[in-house]
């Protein structure tokens, strides 16, 4: 008798009932109905009112909720990003996830004496070419804020160049305007060979933000539109912390960074309908203490594992979130424990493009170290997600028998069943350390802290990009920097 | 006096019972620089204390420090002559280019909970704009934010701008924000780097050598 193989169950987390979700997207609805938002842009706020929505205030406009629902239409429901040599590297959709770092720290940890200083141009390369490295980290983002760029207005040409020698992996970038923004256009078109190329395979997606709550400046608009009109993917969330940008109460939260979200998408669709569009906003808390936005906050992964339920039951867009980070000022305790906690959410909510993987101090200090850490807490998630397969073979029945028959002796250590099948059953670990005492003693005693530093050195000291950045290329590019004024 | 109830009031953040307790004094005849000095900031001290020590969370601080603003605005009218005195006049902005002010409201608020006169430009506020505010207001203190790396050359900018209009010299320049360090501030020249408007309050104090 032939029968249907069982389906392996994928361990999922949920935390709204269709209820709340419906909920929060009408409050977000009435927002951009009756509170409107502070459209700075003239070109926008005009495109916004031809399209039917009325202006008061000043430069403020009411948005009607159909054209929110339009485009959500026209938006594509699956962006796929490519590797710099053209291979589909993230397909980012439905219940895919990829991990990567963050973008602008003001400070490191140096990899030699382990201080905290600030950042320079080449920890952007050190982190990128790291990400290269790691496995399980899919796309590389600038990591610092780097102190010793010439000049600082184009500071986000810079960072995208030094990513660019340095990883094939995708990258995520900043840019503070449309004429730097138009900059790192051109070095990503120098790397695909034309626009055209870049177009079809975008290895590229720009982070952008508005700024809660309900405020639209203008040369963050003119990102957005240039971004719609190359299709070059964009995500545009405000900063939409409780407490601070946004009311306290999560729910509140979500809705007023969802309404600020959606006005961009709007903009973004009526720009060019079936343009890239990553969907959703940022939802973390003010620390009451400090006043810091929190990297380690459960509040954050509350309201990212929120939207993916609202994604799966309403909007279909994939989603922006976060993970793998701390506000911990060390790599420590708390910082593998919050990376950890984010991380497993993000993963078993199945955020799409989670970000900030290997920030310390709420996003105010890099660490390479973390990124490795991370690297492997990310694989040990994802070992669990991926659920028990249960089939003939996995059941193990003639492995149970085999050992049966061999008597007292008999152990699975030594049948083939395990030679077979460990690699695909078990998490092997790499820098989580379960080794016996004196063997851990004998190398060093070292802590996850010491190990991870060893393995970040090796990877930085070994690593080759496949294939090494072209040298014409590479010229091409520093000419380009050293022309700007 | 002491005026125990009203203390208790602004640290519970109580407005109402706050107000109704100041308007009882200054009915009563209280001297009203000596209900802002011993009471109001008093108390705002103990706020400040339990803030520092964790006893405290920010929006109660906060509340604490409307409190406190809503009872100076009771007492108001009942100054005479030569009017409050204050432990100095600060002058706030985000500098040109940045538009994020969340940080620099917050600094607002409690250095007026502590007893600063307040002159807030914005956000977005060019260097020569700070100039004129220092040329009008007579402020002791400017302080300056910036949450972008793109918009900290501005600081510099406004520092250069209020030397050159020979104001330099009797001001006290205080900056802040996320890429800000005590480096930076050394480096542009300005006198003082707080990294959270507790410390900006702190700060204050020092550079005027106020309580």
């Amino acid at each position: 008798m032939h029968h249907q193989p069982i389906l392996t169950h994928q361990p999922r987390l949920k935390v709204l009932n269709r209820q709340q979700v419906l909920a929060i997207h009408t409050a977000a609805l009435e927002i951009l109905e009756k509170t409107g938002v502070k459209m700075e842009h003239e070109g926008a706020r005009q495109m916004l009112v031809d399209a039917g929505a009325r202006l008061f205030d000043g430069d403020w406009v009411r948005v009607p909720a159909y054209l929110a629902e339009q485009a959500l239409q026209t938006a594509p429901r699956r962006i796929m990003l490519y590797d710099q040599n053209g291979a589909k590297a993230m397909d980012l959709r439905d219940d895919h996830f990829y991990f990567g770092t963050g973008s602008d720290t003001t400070f490191t940890l140096d990899l030699e004496s382990g201080a905290r200083r600030q950042c320079v141009l080449g920890d952007t390369g050190r982190f990128a070419r790291l990400v290269d490295g790691l496995a399980n980290i899919d796309f590389a983002m600038s990591m610092s804020n780097p102190q010793d760029i010439p000049k600082v207005e184009f500071i986000y040409v810079y960072t995208f160049a030094e990513m660019l020698k340095n990883t094939n992996k995708p990258i995520v970038f900043i840019a503070d305007r449309k004429a730097d923004m138009a900059l790192v256009h051109e070095l990503a078109c120098l790397v695909t060979g034309g626009e055209e190329n870049l177009r079809q395979r975008p290895f590229l997606l720009n982070y952008s933000e508005a700024i809660s709550p309900l405020r639209f400046p203008s040369h963050v608009v003119d990102r957005l539109i240039f971004c719609a009109e190359k299709q070059i993917p964009i995500c545009l969330p405000s900063g939409t912390n409780a407490g601070g940008g946004a009311p306290i109460t999560l729910a509140g939260a979500m809705a007023l960074g969802i309404a600020e979200n959606l006005v961009g998408l709007i903009i973004h669709q009526l720009t060019r309908p079936g343009a890239p569009f990553l969907f959703g906003p940022n939802v973390s808390a003010l620390d009451m203490k400090s006043t810091v936005v929190s990297y380690g906050c459960p509040e954050w992964s509350l309201t990212q594992a929120a939207l993916a339920d609202m994604r799966d039951e309403l909007y279909g867009l994939p989603i922006w979130s976060f993970g793998g980070a701390s506000d911990s000022k060390t790599v420590d305790a708390q910082a593998g424990a919050e990376a950890m906690f984010s991380i497993t959410t993000a993963m078993l909510s199945r955020c799409n493009l989670i970000h900030d993987v290997g920030y310390l101090e709420y996003g105010n200090t890099s660490s390479l170290e973390m990124v490795t850490i991370a690297n492997e807490l990310i694989a040990m998630a994802r070992h669990f997600t991926n659920g028990i397969p249960v089939n003939d073979d996995t059941l193990a029945l003639d492995a149970l028998d085999r050992v049966k028959a061999a008597g007292t002796k008999g152990i699975f250590l030594t049948d083939d069943h395990t030679f077979d099948h460990f690699e695909s059953s078990l998490f092997l670990p790499h820098l989580i350390d379960r080794s016996r005492f004196d063997t851990w003693q004998a190398e060093g005693g070292k802590d996850l802290y010491r190990r991870s530093n060893d393995r970040a050195r090796q990877i930085l000291a070994e690593h080759q990009l496949h294939p090494e950045m072209d040298e014409t290329l590479a010229k091409e590019i520093d000419q380009r920097l050293q022309a700007l004024s | 006096m002491t005026y125990k109830a009203l203390s208790e009031a602004v640290i519970k953040g109580d407005v109402n019972q706050a107000k109704a307790e100041t308007q009882k004094a200054a009915d009563g005849g209280a001297d009203p620089q000596h209900v802002l000095d011993d009471c109001l900031i008093a108390a705002m001290d103990v706020v400040g204390e339990k803030f520092a020590q964790g006893a405290m969370f920010v929006p109660q601080m906060l509340r604490s420090a409307k409190t406190m603003q809503a009872c100076v605005a009771v007492l108001k009218p009942h100054f005479r002559g030569g009017g409050m005195t204050t432990k100095g006049k600060v002058i706030l902005g985000t500098v040109k280019g940045d538009l994020h002010d969340i940080g620099k409201n917050l600094v607002a608020m409690m250095l007026e909970g502590a007893g600063f006169q307040i002159v807030d430009l914005g956000v977005d506020v060019a260097p020569e704009a700070f100039v004129k505010a220092v040329h009008e207001e007579n402020g002791q203190v400017v302080g300056m934010s910036a949450l972008l790396s793109t918009t900290m050359p501005a600081m510099a900018e406004t520092v250069k701008a209020l030397e050159n209009a020979g104001k330099r010299k009797e001001l006290k320049i205080m900056i802040g924000g996320a890429p800000v360090t005590a480096e930076y501030a050394d480096r542009i020249g300005a006198d003082s780097y707080a990294p959270d408007a507790g410390t900006a309050v702190t700060e204050a104090k020092k550079l005027l050598n106020a309580q």
